[in-house]
């Protein structure tokens, strides 16, 4: 009876596995496959003959890796201000007591329950109003802006959690906010800080709505999400050519999130963020 | 004696620091600029302009009153009425079966010692992987013809059907389209979170089950599914609110294909907005959409009543 019940467990779990995994695998199989314009019939898992055509034609012709630069530039840049500036905020809100300040966060905790996007046509008559339709520098501003009250939010819980001993061992020595702020909190909250920079930086790197909007036709500023996106809309049965941008894309996701094993059960966190 | 005069001493110190409080603006200023400028204010200004209509090119707001939401309900065809009924069969379709799915194999997983890393990483894929990505590998699976690998596992395979099924460009063959995409895509999140609930449960718990005689199943039932429900409310109300958040799934799988038939609120928002530069009726639907997600919160709020 036990057995049975293992066998059926390991079972459930491998074919589940199996079907998740599954579209990776025609993904991948595709992305070597020699294309026409027509789908190979039966469709199969992997090419009858390997082919590296489909990558050659995304580096070469479609240049894939300008835009692989745009995004990396745009996500770098958006995941170190917004999490500083983040940061600054939280600490506030966890550490110095200050008039309003729940009420404050209360706002901030609101904003939360809508989502982002609906704001999207002030948001975008905003940079339009600033000049800044079409061009990185709006791009980076609203994502900043967007991601403020959700971060401040999520770093303020571990700042809360960290001792006020430490702190008052600081101010004993007669430091200020800012040096508890550089010397204990920062370091002490490296782990929460690295888990929202991973956060942040997936965000940023897979957003399309924003960035279409905003860089509207700026081909050359253009990210890889609305690249794929097109590609895909200008062949639309080339899906070689799609999928081999896809891989591309993914490799530096999959590589942030091997490298930060350690960080994964965020579970904690999200659970947290509904307790106040 | 000492260490009173010690305590004392430090909280006396730390007020004063404490008392520093004007230093909180330079911490929040930052931000809270940023905050007012891309969030506060723009939540307002979505309201002023869902009743005006905006000129882009002198960027005039002109007061309509409710002409955008007479809009909506008249003009388009019906198109706002089936995307808030999509939203919501999305809502009801995916959301509970991701959860029970995701809950499986959280407990599975949670059971075996081996491989149990492996698992995890294989069902979180598809989080990590971005909506635009997952679509087009979808749009694929789900091509119309034979060729589409799911077709010809319905014809040729399981013969469940004669005919490949125009999965795409119908009604229903879309909105499935877009709710299975949904749930793989959801799943390996509810079992992340699943799975850290459950490994948080004190075992005692389950000794006592165990000597009371209780089987797996009972011991799923009387002391798992009780002890993580605030994780089971928490993923409730973000897969609720994520569901009117469906867009790219449409952009990609349907483009509302056919005529508005699997269009969602936030697809027919960026059509009417940034195609058709409809801006009063864009923010017309995104305030409709806040309130209802506003309305969903505040009733599962008061209906599940979980103390957290």
């Amino acid at each position: 009876m036990k057995n049975i019940r293992k066998i059926l467990k390991w079972a459930l779990l491998i074919l589940g596995a199996v079907i998740f995994m599954l579209p990776f695998i025609i993904m991948i199989g595709n992305s070597f496959e020699t294309f026409t314009f027509s789908l190979p019939n039966p469709p199969r898992l992997l090419p009858k003959e390997f082919t590296f055509d489909n990558f050659k034609e995304i580096v070469n012709v479609y240049h894939i890796f300008d835009y692989f630069g745009n995004s990396a530039f745009i996500t770098f840049v958006t995941t170190i201000i917004v999490i500083f500036i983040s940061a600054l905020s939280a600490y506030a809100f966890a550490k110095i007591p200050f008039r309003g300040k729940e009420l404050l966060f209360k706002l901030y905790l609101f904003t939360l329950m809508i989502p982002g996007v609906l704001n999207i046509i002030p948001q975008f008559m905003l940079i339009n109003q600033l000049g800044m339709i079409g061009t990185r520098r709006g791009l980076i501003l609203l994502y900043i802006g967007t991601g403020i009250c959700g971060n401040t939010f999520f770093l303020r819980g571990f700042f809360e959690a960290i001792p006020n001993e430490l702190i008052e061992s600081v101010v004993v020595d007669g430091g200020s906010h800012f040096t508890i702020f550089k010397k204990i909190v920062m370091p002490l909250a490296r782990p929460a800080i690295g888990t929202l920079a991973i956060l942040v930086l997936l965000g940023t790197w897979d957003d399309f709505l924003t960035a279409k909007i905003i860089l509207g036709a700026k081909e050359n500023l253009l990210t890889l999400p609305i690249v794929i996106h097109r590609i895909n809309g200008q062949h639309a049965t080339k899906y070689g050519l799609v999928f081999a941008a896809s891989i591309i894309t993914l490799i530096p996701v999959m590589i942030v999130y091997t490298i930060n094993q350690k960080f994964f059960v965020v579970g904690g966190i999200g659970e947290g963020a509904i307790k106040e | 004696m000492r260490t009173s005069k010690v305590r004392k001493k430090t909280h006396n110190e730390s007020n004063k620091i404490y008392n520093k409080s004007w230093q909180a603006i330079i911490f929040i200023l930052p931000g809270l600029i940023l905050a007012v400028a891309f969030i506060f204010y723009p939540m307002l200004k979505n309201i002023q302009i869902s009743f005006s209509d905006y000129d882009i090119i002198s960027g005039k707001l002109t007061f309509t009153g409710l002409d955008n939401f007479k809009a909506l309900f008249t003009e388009s065809q019906q198109r706002f009425f089936t995307a808030y009924r999509n939203n919501i069969l999305y809502a009801v379709v995916v959301t509970p079966i991701t959860l029970f799915l995701g809950l499986i194999i959280a407990v599975a997983i949670n059971s075996i010692k081996k491989f149990s890393t492996t698992f995890k990483v294989i069902y979180y894929l598809p989080v990590i992987t971005s909506w635009i990505i997952a679509g087009l590998v979808f749009k694929y699976l789900f091509n119309p013809g034979i060729q589409g690998p799911i077709n010809y596992l319905l014809v040729n395979v399981l013969h469940i059907t004669s005919t490949p099924i125009n999965w795409l460009k119908t009604e229903w063959g879309g909105n499935i389209s877009i709710w299975i995409l949904g749930i793989w895509k959801n799943i390996g999140y509810a079992m992340l979170l699943y799975l850290a609930a459950i490994q948080g449960i004190n075992k005692s718990y389950y000794e006592v089950a165990a000597i009371e005689g209780a089987t797996g199943f009972q011991k799923l039932k009387n002391v798992t599914i009780p002890l993580i429900k605030p994780t089971t409310f928490f993923l409730t109300i973000q897969l609720l609110i994520g569901s009117f958040n469906v867009f790219l799934q449409v952009l990609v799988l349907t483009g509302g294909d056919p005529r508005g038939k699997t269009s969602v609120l936030q697809y027919l928002l960026y059509t009417r907005t940034f195609k058709l530069y409809k801006f009063g009726e864009g923010a017309a639907i995104g305030l409709i959409t806040a309130i209802s997600i506003l309305i969903v919160t505040l009733i599962l709020n008061k209906k599940m009543k979980v103390d957290y």
